[in-house]
């Protein structure tokens, strides 16, 4: 490591030379950044870039293992005729429709738009080993 | 499986596997003039029904192989060379370990490299293609290969994939290198096109890297380049890698080698001519 | 106040590559890559096996830098906190 270079070492040769240093040495400044400052930024693995384009994936709402729930609008599960809450989504979301309502684009066709809201939220949520976070994750696009 | 078809794309060799004859033969007419593998196969691709009878009724192609995804959706029959076609990418996305894999097509000229890369939509893969008709060698448009050892590209030409508005612009190219219309896929209208005899001749020449372009396409955008700054290229390289991580540190110093040793830009266009243009002149600097 | 002992990994632990003014550096024992900026890979190498409060740690680095910052302390914990975050120093 050791970008910055350090200074002193050029100084202490031109000692051991036996002659004064005709110039001072100067020592580089190292700012210490603001205290809100960001300076460390860790890499996070990427299914995405790739993937999106191999994989015409789906995500059923809610999974096979909870059929019958209903979605309440914040994207949890909870039981069938919860008042706000909207039923199971009629078909499977495609990877497609998921990506344009993530990116804030409208509702699939045949699909209510606060239903279709409640259903983002509930993908949101989607954890692995849940039906559907593979096709989630690799919708996960980074910049 | 009924129906088989290998094929030998630079470093990598496929078998593709299928319950029904239209895929192979659609591959094998799309693929004429590549080589057949010499040895044993690196990955095999199989295309099947998603259930038993769905092999004719309303028949639904299941993309599976040695690598597969959970929650994968069927294609329909009729699309099934594009299901052989992701299936090779995913064999690659999830199965390679010999080169780091970037996401990104791959031009050569004068024995050196050009990396564009970007999201779906970028125009990568179109403008990869167009330098492919234009004096470029065509080296891959899915994933470049990069080798861990010395750091150069090594040729992956696949056929490329066009999509929908893309299409028009390679209307002059012999009809034989091109494949059928594919309509109503998930991503849309697709047609592959078979790079030119020489790329497929030369597939096993690798070029060392020369120049990094993040390209994006925009109708309403000016033409326009910016340099990309070193550590920023880095990261945006890990986002286009499906094997970064799972290389570990190999990965890390390749990687780190290929940014701190080519300059790179990020260019906009609204047009081929502009696009061209833009990497003809970073090209020559 | 010098607040709670940091320590990083032996310097063998990492392997870092310059890249323009920034540093992008493999965390052999996470496998995970992190990008850096000044002060946070030279905080690093003076933690490097050695422990140290954030007070240690600016006087390690006066001694072969001149600390450019409105409240050294301050800054150096924020960094540290980060660091922290990161996994590349834990408390010691």
């Amino acid at each position: 490591m050791g970008i910055v270079r350090d200074e002193m070492d050029g100084s202490n040769e031109q000692r051991q030379g036996g002659e004064s240093p005709a110039v001072p040495t100067r020592r580089t400044v190292l700012a210490l950044g603001a205290v809100a400052a960001s300076t460390v930024v860790t890499v996070r693995p990427a299914l995405a870039q790739t993937a999106g384009s191999v994989l015409n994936c789906e995500i059923p709402v809610p999974g096979p293992d909870k059929v019958g729930n209903y979605i309440a609008a914040d994207g949890s599960l909870v039981a069938p005729g919860t008042p706000g809450a909207f039923p199971p989504a009629p078909r499977p979301l495609t990877g497609e429709e998921v990506k344009v309502m993530l990116n804030h684009g409208p509702a699939p066709r045949g699909i209510d738009a606060e239903a279709a809201q409640a259903y983002v939220n509930y993908i949101r949520r989607l954890q692995a080993g849940m039906s559907g976070f593979t096709c989630f994750a690799s919708l996960q696009m980074p910049r | 499986m009924r129906h088989r078809f290998e094929l030998q794309v630079g470093p990598v060799a496929f078998r593709v596997g299928s319950a029904w004859a239209g895929p192979v033969a659609a591959l094998r007419r799309l693929y004429a003039g590549y080589p057949a593998p010499a040895g044993a196969c690196d990955f095999t691709v199989r295309l099947e029904p998603e259930r038993p009878w769905r092999r004719w009724l309303r028949p639904s192609v299941a993309i599976r192989g040695d690598y597969m995804l959970p929650d994968a959706a069927p294609l329909a029959l009729a699309h099934g060379l594009l299901a052989a076609e992701m299936g090779m990418n995913l064999q690659m996305a999830l199965g390679q370990r010999r080169f780091l894999l970037l996401h990104g097509a791959t031009v050569e000229r004068g024995g050196r490299a050009l990396l564009l890369t970007g999201h779906s939509g970028s125009g990568k893969s179109t403008l990869a293609a167009l330098l492919g008709e234009r004096g470029w060698r065509l080296m891959g448009d899915e994933f470049a290969l990069v080798d861990l050892a010395d750091g150069c590209f090594h040729p992956f030409p696949r056929v490329v994939s066009l999509k929908n508005q893309a299409l028009a612009l390679f209307d002059d190219v012999a009809g034989e290198r091109l494949g059928p219309v594919l309509r109503g896929t998930p991503k849309g209208t697709i047609r592959h096109l078979r790079p030119r005899s020489e790329a497929i001749a030369r597939m096993d020449e690798p070029a060392a890297p020369r120049l990094i372009l993040f390209p994006r396409f925009g109708r309403d955008l000016a033409a326009e380049a910016r340099p990309v700054g070193a550590a920023e290229v880095f990261v945006r390289l890990t986002q286009a890698s499906t094997n970064y991580v799972t290389l570990g540190e190999v990965g890390f110093a390749a990687l780190a080698a290929l940014v701190a040793g080519t300059p790179a830009s990020a260019i906009d266009y609204a047009s081929t001519e502009e696009a061209v243009g833009l990497v003809e002149a970073l090209w020559a600097a | 106040m010098a607040g709670p002992l940091y320590i990083a990994d032996p310097a063998d632990c990492v392997r870092a590559v310059p890249l323009e003014g920034l540093t992008a550096l493999y965390h052999r024992p996470s496998g995970t890559t992190h990008i850096l900026a000044p002060p946070a890979p030279q905080i690093l190498e003076v933690l490097a096996g050695s422990p140290a409060d954030a007070d240690e740690v600016a006087e390690r680095l006066a001694r072969r830098f001149d600390l450019a910052s409105e409240d050294a302390g301050a800054a150096i914990a924020a960094r540290l906190s980060e660091l922290e975050a990161a996994g590349l120093v834990r408390r010691g």
